[in-house]
Order: structure tokens, then C-alpha cells, then sequence
């Protein structure tokens, strides 16, 4: 006989992962997010290491404004205003992430705790909070994000402020349908007959069997809201950073949708190379993570394990 | 659930949801400040003491002084009487329903023509992979989906611009305008286009008037200089309604009168195409248009680019101008065709599938 205990839990986490390694997709994707965010904490914590300075800066260079095509001094070439492309990339690769994970964390918290409630209490707070997520779906996600960053301002804090509220409700509504199968099963009605308080019944009981599904939303939204946030500032709402200093040596913030549209004039006479990397770099994150999300799917969902 | 009280109760919950949207762009438009909101009647002309005189009886005028609801109310009532303020941009400047009015026509042009060309290659490509699932077309199809939803929409504009519109980059391929609607040279001495106002007679859509009138070579231009923006526009919907049909199309493949068709010796390509495909379309045609319209907000890049005069582009320049009027306009527009885009979807996937009335 067998006494051991086993961790059911740990268990199901091996299985999960050997699921998902096994795609060559999603590894390929979560070694692609692995890189970025290991430049994005080397940017923050100790640029120089990969040759970079002063972080919060494209370093424009007067001299030599032209771009120059790419070369082995400037691999990626250089766009207006004589910015190194590939340190401006490294260096936009900290602003991009950074803003993306603030956003979807932070959007993610609040959408899970009011999709919890919602779907546990029902009724009328559900029928409140379910018809306010309606509100904010029936704006096209960018046009309301213009709409709040024009109204609002364009500090970096603004422009994450409006990209949250824009993104709670997805999380609202995903918990909130996991809520409801779950609050039907035979452990939460054992739990109640037993007079667990609800609040223990919310975060013991029914959050943790939510998470899967917020975890492959989590991935493809830090796809998505990368994409709006850059789609932003290429629009003109460049984020400042808060300190002048920025502002006074011309505003040139590392983005990525920023840095493509100072070299868009130029591309169109014929210097491809200033709006082709940065373009692709969010491109590969943006394909990076939804491929990890895909396969957290697949992984996750039983309807998939074979 | 009758269908009558289906109806009833999916427009009975529009109420609570064009009110809210009303309020999140009223509080915007507060949360601006009140310079913002009457600056565009402001007459520059006039020395200070005259204008800080001016600025207080705009500001009785338009009840900024009253408590916040007290001001939503009169906001609404403009709003419904068509009172939508002022815009003033450097590509126009009027009321903001004349600007709708002029724009709109453009952005539903170039919607439609991007919703055909997003169709005509997603429904063959979704049906393809249901039918070879797993083969190396369906993942090619996978591949490509994902990057359709992973690509940055102003950077593909950007790409498309280099190959089929920049002689220095591909000078074979340089062959489409990347400017305008039509080609003005077009335009002398045909009686049906206002060139100032680039409005046209009578549907205001310049394709369809094109056809009407039978202006062949204004139509081709016009779809010369809509094609780049819509086949943007259309790649990034491709991705979602290719998907939708392949799941749609393998459902359908398993049901059992595609089984009794195949049975009975009908050959396989008719059962695809007469007994599966037209099935499997209903919900995708359905659910494309709101998969379409949520992505609409993708103009503002798009026809900024393309330098097309739509809605997007007008919202663009309003945000570039600090318009406040024509953001507040086309926020509204935007969340309308949202919404009636929802409410349509709904009713037809009603209208189609019993089980979704008949209960949750």
C-alpha cells in the first residue's frame, strides 16, 4: 500500500507543463517573453551592462541627424534624429513591458474582485457590475483610450490609467462565467451547509479554480495592450516620464510605436530600416506572448489533454 | 422566451448602456475643464477684458456653473436635439454632425470594402482548415492568425506603404496612391462631386455614386486609393473570422447530416461546399460583424496614414488640434456603430438559434 502523500496540486502542475513544453510554439514564445524581460530588468537595473545610458532617453545626436542605413557600428541603422536603432529598441523594450504589466496587473486585480463578486452574490450587484462592463465594450478600446488620454493628459501614469479602466471589465466578465459554473459544484454547497464565511468561500475555494483561464487572458492582454499603448504614442500620445527632462531635449522617449513614427517621414522616401525594427520588435513580442497564451491553453484546458 | 420578449429585453438593456456611455464621455469632457469645452466659441480677436467678459456668459450660457447632473441633463437634451457643439481642426471646422456627415461616408466606404476583402479570404481559409485540420495548411492558417492579431495595425500600414507605394524602396511595385479618396484630376467638370466639401451625390459613398453615375475611371480610382487602407483595416479581422470559421465548419462537419449526406455517396466536395459551408456560415457571418466593428477603432491609425478623410482621420487631427469637440463627437459615433453592431448581431443569432432565447 501506498501511504505517501502526494500533492495533487504539484501534480497537475508537472502534467501542465509537460503539455506545454511540448508545443514548440509556446516554447519558442516563452523564451522570446524570457529575453525581453530580461533586457527590460538589465535596462532598469544596470544598463551598462548591455552598453546602454542614460535609459530614459533616446539620445538624439544633432550632429548627424540623417538616418544612416544599418552598419556594424549601428546594426539596426539609425533613425531622425541620429538615434542609435537598436539601443533605442533595448532601451524602449523597459517603457513598453513595464506599462503593459502595470496595466494588465493592476487591470486584472480589480476585474478578478469585482468578477468575483459579481458572480458569487448575483442578482442585482451582479446585473450592476455586468451591465457597467457593457458600457465600457460598447467604445472601441482604442478610441476610448484616446478619448481619456485626450481629456485626461499624457503622463505615463495617465496613459496607463486609461488602458486599466479599459481593461478590467475583460477580466470582470472572464471570472465571472468561471463564478457561476463553480458556484454550482457539490464542495461549494458542502462548504456553505458547513457556514463557511463567504469571503473565506470567494478566495479559498472559488479563486484558485478560476485562475487558469485569467492566466491564458493574462498572456494574450499583455499582447494586446503593448499593441494600444505603442498604437497610442504613435498617434502623438507620447508618454513623458514625468521629469522635464525629457521634454526639454525634444521628448525623445524610448517607445516603440514612438520610434516608428519619427522615422515614418523618412521611410517614406526610402529608409525602410528606421520603421522596420521597431515595428518587428513589438511585433515578436506581441507573437511571443500570445503563442505562450495558446499553449497555456491548450495546457490548461482538459478539453486539449490527450 | 418568446422571440418578442427577447427582443423587448435585449432593447430594454441598450437603455442603461447608451446612458452610461453618454455619462463616461460627458465626465471626460468635464474632467477637461471648462476651457477646454468653450474655447472653440471664443472669438480670438477680441482683447482680454472682452474675452474673459465673453467667456463668463459662455460659460452661464452652457450651465457650467449648475451642479453635474443638472449639466448631463442639458448635455443630453443637446445631444438629442442634434446640438453636438463645434469642431474646429485644421481639416475642418463646423459643427461636429456636419463633420460626421462628411466623414462618416468615407469610414463606411472603406469599412465595407475592408470587410469583403477580410471574408473573401477568411471564409475559404477557415474552411480549408476545418476540412485538412492538422494538416500544414491549417497550421500555416494557425501561424498566420497569430500574427494577424500580434501585428502592430500602424506598423503593417507602414509596411504596406513601402512595398506598394515608395519608388526608392520597391520601384516595380510603386503603383498605389497613398493620399486622399480619389484622384483630384478626375474631378473637372463632373457635377456630381463637391471637390471643397470631397462629398459626393446622392448616397455621399464615391463608389456607389461612381456606379451610379457610370464614371468608371473615378471608380477605379477610388478603389486605387481604398485599397491599401482597407486590406490594412481587413487583416486585422482576418485573424478572428478565420478562426470562428474553422471551429464553426468542424462543428458542423460532425453533425449527422453531414454523416447520412456522406453516407447516402454524396461526393465529398459537395458536402463541403452545399451541406457543411452553409451551415457553418450563419453564426460566422453574424458574429464578424461585431468581431469587425470592435476593431473599427483601428481607423484612427489606419486613414491617419493613409492620409484617407474618414472619421479616424478627423479624430485624429481633432486629438492633434486639441479639439475637444470632435473628440467627444466621434467617441460617441464610434460607440454607436458599436452598439448597434451588438444589438443586430444579437437579434440575428436569436433569430438563427432558438437555444439562445429560450433561455441563458
Amino acid at each position: 500500500m501506498n501511504m505517501e502523500k502526494r500533492n495533487p496540486r504539484l501534480e497537475n502542475f508537472i502534467v501542465t507543463l509537460k503539455i506545454f513544453l511540448r508545443d514548440p510554439g509556446a516554447v519558442f514564445g516563452l523564451v522570446v517573453v524570457l529575453i525581453y524581460i530580461a533586457i527590460a530588468l538589465i535596462d532598469q537595473f544596470d544598463p551598462a551592462l548591455i552598453g546602454l545610458s542614460n535609459v530614459d532617453s533616446l539620445n538624439p545626436n544633432y550632429f548627424n541627424p540623417e538616418p544612416l542605413p544599418p552598419s556594424p557600428q549601428h546594426i539596426f541603422g539609425t533613425t531622425y534624429p541620429g538615434i542609435d536603432l537598436f539601443q533605442g529598441i533595448l532601451k524602449a523594450i523597459r517603457i513598453d513591458l513595464g506599462v503593459t504589466f502595470f496595466v494588465v496587473g493592476i487591470g486584472a486585480l480589480i476585474g478578478i474582485l469585482l468578477g468575483l463578486v459579481s458572480g458569487y452574490f448575483g442578482k442585482w450587484i451582479d446585473e450592476i457590475i455586468m451591465r457597467i462592463t457593457d458600457i465600457f465594450f460598447s467604445i472601441p478600446f482604442l478610441v476610448l483610450a484616446i478619448a481619456i488620454a485626450f481629456y485626461l493628459g499624457r503622463s505615463i501614469w495617465i496613459i496607463s490609467f486609461a488602458l486599466i479602466i479599459i481593461w478590467w471589465p475583460t477580466y470582470a466578465r472572464v471570472v465571472r462565467g468561471q463564478v457561476l459554473y463553480i458556484k454550482e459544484l457539490a464542495y461549494i454547497e458542502a462548504a456553505r451547509a458547513s457556514a463557511t464565511k463567504n469571503y473565506k468561500i470567494i478566495f479559498k475555494h472559488i479563486l484558485p479554480n478560476t485562475l487558469a483561464p485569467i492566466f491564458v487572458q493574462f498572456s494574450m492582454d499583455l499582447a494586446s495592450v503593448a499593441l494600444i499603448f505603442s498604437t497610442l504614442s504613435f498617434l502623438g500620445f507620447v508618454p513623458t516620464l514625468g521629469s522635464a527632462s525629457n521634454v526639454s531635449s525634444g521628448g525623445y522617449i524610448p517607445e516603440l510605436g514612438y520610434l516608428s513614427s519619427i522615422g515614418y517621414s523618412y521611410a517614406v522616401i526610402g529608409d525602410w530600416w528606421t520603421i522596420v525594427f521597431p515595428g518587428f520588435a513589438l511585433l515578436l513580442f506581441a507573437l511571443s506572448m500570445n503563442l505562450v497564451g495558446d499553449g497555456l491553453r491548450d495546457a490548461i484546458d482538459p478539453k486539449f489533454r490527450r | 422566451m418568446k422571440m418578442t420578449t427577447y427582443l423587448i429585453r435585449r432593447i430594454l438593456i441598450l437603455i442603461p448602456t447608451l446612458i452610461g456611455l453618454t455619462i463616461i464621455v460627458f465626465l471626460l469632457t468635464r474632467a477637461g475643464g471648462i476651457n477646454m469645452i468653450i474655447s472653440p466659441y471664443l472669438n480670438p480677436r477680441l482683447s482680454a477684458q472682452q474675452q474673459a467678459l465673453e467667456k463668463a456668459q459662455l460659460i452661464k450660457q452652457f450651465h457650467l456653473n449648475d451642479p453635474i447632473w443638472v449639466q448631463y441633463f442639458y448635455y443630453i437634451y443637446a445631444l438629442l436635439q442634434g446640438n453636438w457643439g463645434l469642431t474646429k481642426t485644421d481639416i475642418f471646422t463646423g459643427p461636429v454632425t456636419t463633420a460626421i456627415a462628411l466623414f462618416m461616408p468615407n469610414t463606411i466606404q472603406l469599412a465595407i470594402v475592408a470587410y469583403i476583402i477580410a471574408m473573401i479570404i477568411a471564409i475559404p481559409a477557415g474552411t480549408a482548415s476545418a476540412v485538412r485540420k492538422n494538416s500544414f495548411f491549417d497550421q500555416l492558417t494557425r501561424f498566420i492568425a497569430f500574427v494577424g492579431i500580434s501585428l502592430p495595425v500602424f506598423w503593417l500600414a507602414e509596411i504596406l506603404i513601402e512595398l506598394f507605394a515608395t519608388p526608392t524602396v520597391s520601384p516595380s511595385l510603386d503603383i498605389l496612391p497613398i493620399s486622399g479618396t480619389v484622384d483630384p484630376n478626375l474631378l473637372q467638370g463632373v457635377n456630381w462631386i463637391n471637390p471643397s466639401l470631397g462629398i459626393s451625390y446622392p448616397t455621399h459613398i464615391l463608389m456607389i455614386d461612381a456606379l451610379i453615375h457610370g464614371n468608371i475611371l473615378i471608380f477605379i480610382s477610388a478603389i486605387r486609393h481604398v485599397i491599401l487602407p482597407a486590406a490594412t483595416l481587413a487583416f486585422t479581422s482576418i485573424a478572428g473570422i478565420m478562426r470562428y470559421m474553422r471551429a464553426s465548419m468542424m462543428e458542423t462537419l460532425n453533425q449527422d447530416y453531414v454523416r447520412t449526406a456522406r453516407a447516402k455517396g454524396v461526393p465529398e466536395k459537395i458536402v463541403i461546399k452545399k451541406h457543411a459551408r452553409r451551415n457553418a456560415l450563419i453564426p460566422v457571418v453574424t458574429v464578424s460583424g461585431l468581431l469587425f466593428a470592435g476593431l473599427l477603432g483601428g481607423v484612427v491609425v489606419i486613414e491617419e496614414i493613409f492620409n484617407y478623410p474618414g472619421m479616424g482621420y478627423w479624430t485624429y487631427w481633432a486629438m492633434y488640434s486639441m479639439d475637444a469637440g470632435g473628440i467627444m463627437g466621434s467617441t460617441i459615433v464610434f460607440g454607436l456603430i458599436l452598439v448597434t453592431a451588438n444589438l443586430v448581431v444579437d437579434i440575428l443569432y436569436a433569430l438563427i438559434d432558438p437555444r439562445i432565447r429560450l433561455g441563458e
